[in-house]
This record gives structure tokens, sequence and C-alpha cells, in this order.
């Protein structure tokens, strides 16, 4: 409409200039064909100031609207940063009351105290649930603020599920410990699949703590797991992220229980292992 | 404390184990496979395990999950790249301009660009439903700022203005059914876009300089100067503050090219010769109109 306005306007501009002096040798306008000077005005040397103006003052109104939008889109980002880090505080307790479970204390009693986190977790979460409700649509365009902080909170809460129940936490389990809504603000397969992976690389560190706690039959366990575990992450097409570096990683701790189990196992330390009664003497010997 | 100090003893003496063979359910896991196949039939797939068979239905779930994300975006970045490439080709196209040929190579430029919109653009529609739309970004991203460079170097070409993203979201309202959300381009990849337009603006005002069209090299000049203050104000409360960052350098050196060769013109006036073959008549006379 604007642009339609402004060419109407040189054109006038630019046939009055040219009725008014009729004799004055002018250099061909620059750009409009000689045949049609209707379709465009730019180049059209009469008119170079007024559409300008026209000109800047739309630039101007649709720059400020930008600047209004990308000061709202900021303050939303900088108010999820702040829940994000309240999380990464929360998951730090969480941690901390946790890393207990190396030091042998009993299971029960480490997710006795861990758990007490998770109130806290739930309730930042639906914060970020509220905030982002205000931009429908977009959780993605935050997501990599929230992130991280995310894959951390569900390697610990699946850590945390092993140990209560020996089986795998899943995605839907995960979303609903931490009272998400998979319609609104969801647990991102991705962020699961990688706090798994990272769920993993603590596993060998527990193996060899339990063992040396005297728990001899934790390897088996965890090394059952473990196997089946990946097992289930071979089945996934992972392309080359950062998934998939996590993923690969995991074969490592796979390995690390796997030389622990069989450490214990040659030893017959294992208190249901097979041929105890052989492998006892010789350990004996 | 006798089976401590033996164990003591025999961690000091045991050989580091070799562990594939030991390991018959484990066997499968010592060749790293590079791509890990979809189904699993290796020797660990214990069925009669309760606890392996819901972890494998839900892995199955996210196999599925991904094949269909990694899919979508493949489909998405082939897009994207068929959309830059024709769009580089309009904006050669549009460099071809001249006083003479105005008409057709804008006429051929919009032409190709409805081309762009309507071949490439739409695959995007479909595939950028809902939240794919910014989990996706990063696959269509430069497609989409490369079309908008095109656009609006077209526009501003034909009408000296620049084309709003309303106006560009408006063009692209028809490709979508009216049951779907419209593929619309949101205002950081408009603003990118746009960054890279005025280094385009640049190589048109020294070409057209050389031809002897000052005054649409001013026009320019002026152009570049005005978006470049502007977006003075917008590049850091973007998404993406530091690649605009970037963008914002290179703009300031597009503008300060221009306006040197406008000053070198304006200063050497007379002097100037314009290109071969140009059918103005009067020649020591260019660029004295334009002055100011």
């Amino acid at each position: 409409m604007k642009s339609a306005f402004r060419s109407a306007i040189s054109t006038t501009l630019a046939f009055s200039f040219r009725s008014l002096n009729p004799t004055r040798h002018r250099p061909p306008l620059t750009l409009l064909s000689k045949h049609s000077p209707l379709t465009s005005m730019a180049g059209g040397e009469s008119g170079t100031h007024v559409p300008s103006l026209a000109t800047f003052q739309s630039l101007e109104k649709q720059f400020e609207e930008f600047r209004h939008q990308l000061e709202d889109s900021g303050s939303l980002r900088e108010r999820i940063r702040s829940v994000a880090l309240e999380i990464e505080s929360a998951t730090r307790l969480m941690h901390s009351s946790l890393l207990l479970i190396h030091q042998s204390r009993p299971v029960p009693e480490v997710l006795e105290t861990a758990k007490r986190q998770i109130g806290l977790m739930r309730e930042l979460f639906s914060r970020l649930a509220e905030i982002t409700r205000e931009c429908p649509g977009q959780y993605y365009r935050y997501h990599g603020d929230w992130k991280s902080e995310t894959q951390t909170v569900v390697s610990l809460l699946a850590f945390m599920h092993w140990l209560e129940t020996g089986s795998l936490l899943l995605h839907t389990e995960a979303e609903e410990k931490l009272g998400l809504n998979p319609d609104e603000f969801g647990l991102d397969i991705e962020d699961y699949l990688i706090g798994i992976c990272f769920m993993s690389n603590d596993l060998p560190r527990y193996v060899v703590n339990q063992v040396t706690a005297g728990d001899y039959d934790c390897p088996r366990k965890v090394l059952k797991f473990l196997t089946d575990l990946h097992a289930a992450f071979r089945m996934l097409n992972l392309r080359n992220d950062f998934l998939r570096k996590k993923f690969d990683g995991m074969k490592y701790d796979l390995r690390r229980v796997e030389e622990v189990y069989y450490d214990v196992k040659i030893r017959g330390l294992a208190a249901n292992g097979e041929k105890t009664g052989e492998q006892n003497d010789q350990a004996q010997s | 404390m006798f089976k401590s100090s033996a164990i003591h003893r025999l961690c000091l003496m045991a050989p580091k184990p070799q562990r594939s063979r030991h390991f018959g359910e484990t066997a499968l896991l010592g060749t790293a496979t590079k791509k890990p196949r979809t189904l699993t039939t290796d020797a660990t797939a214990s069925a009669a395990d309760s606890d392996s068979n819901p972890m494998k239905d839900a892995f199955s779930k996210y196999a599925a999950y991904l094949n269909d994300l990694n899919e979508k975006r493949e489909r998405v970045v082939k897009a994207s790249r068929d959309v830059t490439m024709n769009s580089k080709k309009v904006i050669f196209q549009v460099h071809r301009i001249s006083k003479n040929n105005k008409e057709e190579v804008l006429e051929k430029a919009e032409k190709d660009l409805a081309a762009v919109v309507d071949q490439y653009i739409s695959r995007l529609v479909k595939e950028l439903q809902g939240t794919d739309f910014w989990k996706l970004r990063r696959a269509y991203s430069p497609g989409v700022q490369e079309y908008v460079e095109a656009a609006t170097l077209c526009n501003f070409c034909k009408t000296g203005a620049l084309l709003n993203l309303d106006q560009i979201n408006a063009s692209l309202r028809p490709l979508s059914d009216p049951s779907v959300e419209p593929l619309q381009i949101n205002v950081l990849d408009y603003l990118l876009g746009l960054a890279d337009l005025t280094g385009e603006l640049m190589r048109l005002a020294i070409g057209r300089i050389s031809d002897g069209e000052l005054e649409f090299a001013q026009k320019i000049c002026s152009f570049v100067r005005e978006i470049h203050r502007e977006l003075m104000l917008i590049a850091p409360k973007m998404d993406d503050a530091s690649d605009m960052k970037t963008k914002m350098d290179v703009m300031l050196q597009s503008v300060m090219k221009i306006e040197n060769a406008c000053f070198s013109v304006h200063v050497r006036g007379s002097e100037y010769i314009p290109f071969l073959g140009s059918e103005d008549t009067n020649f020591s006379l260019l660029g004295v109109p334009e002055i100011e």
C-alpha cells in the first residue's frame, strides 16, 4: 500500500517536473525504462527525498516493533534461565545426597534424603511450564536454556529408580515423576536418552565401591541391567550428534562393569555364582 | 579377615582379564558397530527376562521417534538447500540489472522468486507444523535467510523500499491449506536475511556506480545506512546475538564501502568516465545534477 502511494507521488512529481521544464536537458532517468515510467520509481531523480522519508518511517516502525518483540522474548529467556539455575542447584543437592551411596549408606536412607528434592524439582518444572505457556509453540526456541539441567535431573532420577527397583526409569515415568504434561511442557526424548547415558556413566563407580564394601552380588545385577540397556540403545538409529557420543561412551561403562564382574567371579566371591565351592578353595589357597 | 587379605594378594597378582572370551552373553559388544541396527537379534535379547521386554518396547518407540525426526530433518535440510540455491540464482539475476534491462531482469527475478516459493518453500510448510518450527530451525534457517535476501533485494530494486516481514509472510500464506498453520518466517531469520541483503546491495551499488548510475547507488547508500542504524539496537537482543554481531560488523564494512565509492565519484565528478557504451550524451554533466 505504502509503496503504491509512494510511486504515485513520485510519478506525479516526475511528470510535473517535466512539464514545468520541458527545455531543460536532463540526463535520462538512470533506471526508469523510457517505455514504462509507471512501473517503478527507483532512480526517479525528482522523487529522491520524498519516497526515502516514507521508506524510512516504515522501516523505523517495523524495527521498533521488532525491538519490542525481542525485548519480550529476551526477558522471557531471562526468567527461564533463572528457573533453570534453580533447577541446577536443586539437582546438586539431590546429587550430593545420592553420592552417599558410594559410602555404602543403606540405600533406603539415601533415597529418602535425595527424594526430598523431587518436590522442589516438580515445582520448578511447573514454573518453567508456566513461563512457556506465555509463548505457545516455542518450547524448542528456549529448549537450550533448560536442556542440560534436565538431562542431569533425568540421570539422577533414573539412578534412584534403579537403586530402588533394579529397572529402568522409562520416558513416560520420568515425565510423571517431574509432573510434566507432554501436551504442554513435556520431556524431550533426546534429553531423556542423554540423561540415561549419564546415569550409566555412574554405574561402574558404584559397582566398584559396592564390591569394596563387600556386596559381591552387585556386579551381576548391574552387568545384566547395563547389558540390557546397551542392547536397547542399539535399537536406535543415531546420527553423529551428542547423543551418539554419549551412547558410544556407554560401552566403556559396560566394559568396566564386566571387568569388575569378572574379578569377583573368578575369585568366587559372588554369593550365588556357579561353581562357588571349587573357586572358593582356589581363592583361599 | 582372612578372606580380605587373600583378596588383596589376588588383586596384586591377578592378570588383566581378557574380556570378550569369557562372556558369551557379551560377545557382540566387542564389535563396536558404527550404525546400530534397528532390530537386535543378539543372544543378549533374553526374552525370558521380564526386565528387558518393557525396556525393549519402550526403546522401539524411542527408535521410531528418532527415525521420524531424523527423516523429517533430512527433508527439511534438502528443501532448505534447494531454497538457498534458487534464491542465490535470483540474486545473481538481479545483479545483472542495468538501465536498459531493468524491466526484464526484475520480471524474471520475480518469476523465479515465485517459483522458489511454490516449489521449494512449499515443501517446508507441512514439515514445520507445531513445535517442529522451532525444533528444526537450524535445518531450514539458512534457506529462509537466503530467500529473505533475494525477496528484499528484488523488492528494493523495484520499489526502493524494504519488503516488510508482514508482506513476506502474507505472500507465503497461500502456500498453506487454511486447515494448517501457515508457514510464517520468524523475526530472527528475517533479520539475519536482512543483514545479508546489505552485502548484496553493496555489490549492487558498486556495480551500478561503474555503470554510471550514481543516483541509484546513493539511494542504496542511504538505505543501507539506515538499516544498519536500526539494526544496531536490535542485534544484541536477538536469540542468535553472536551470529548477528558478526553480520553487523560486515554490514558496517558494506556501508562504508558504498559510502567511499559514492565519495570517490562525488569528488572526482567531472573526471568520472562512465561505462563505455552508455547512452548518456552529456558525460561532463554526469554526476553534477545529482549533487545537492
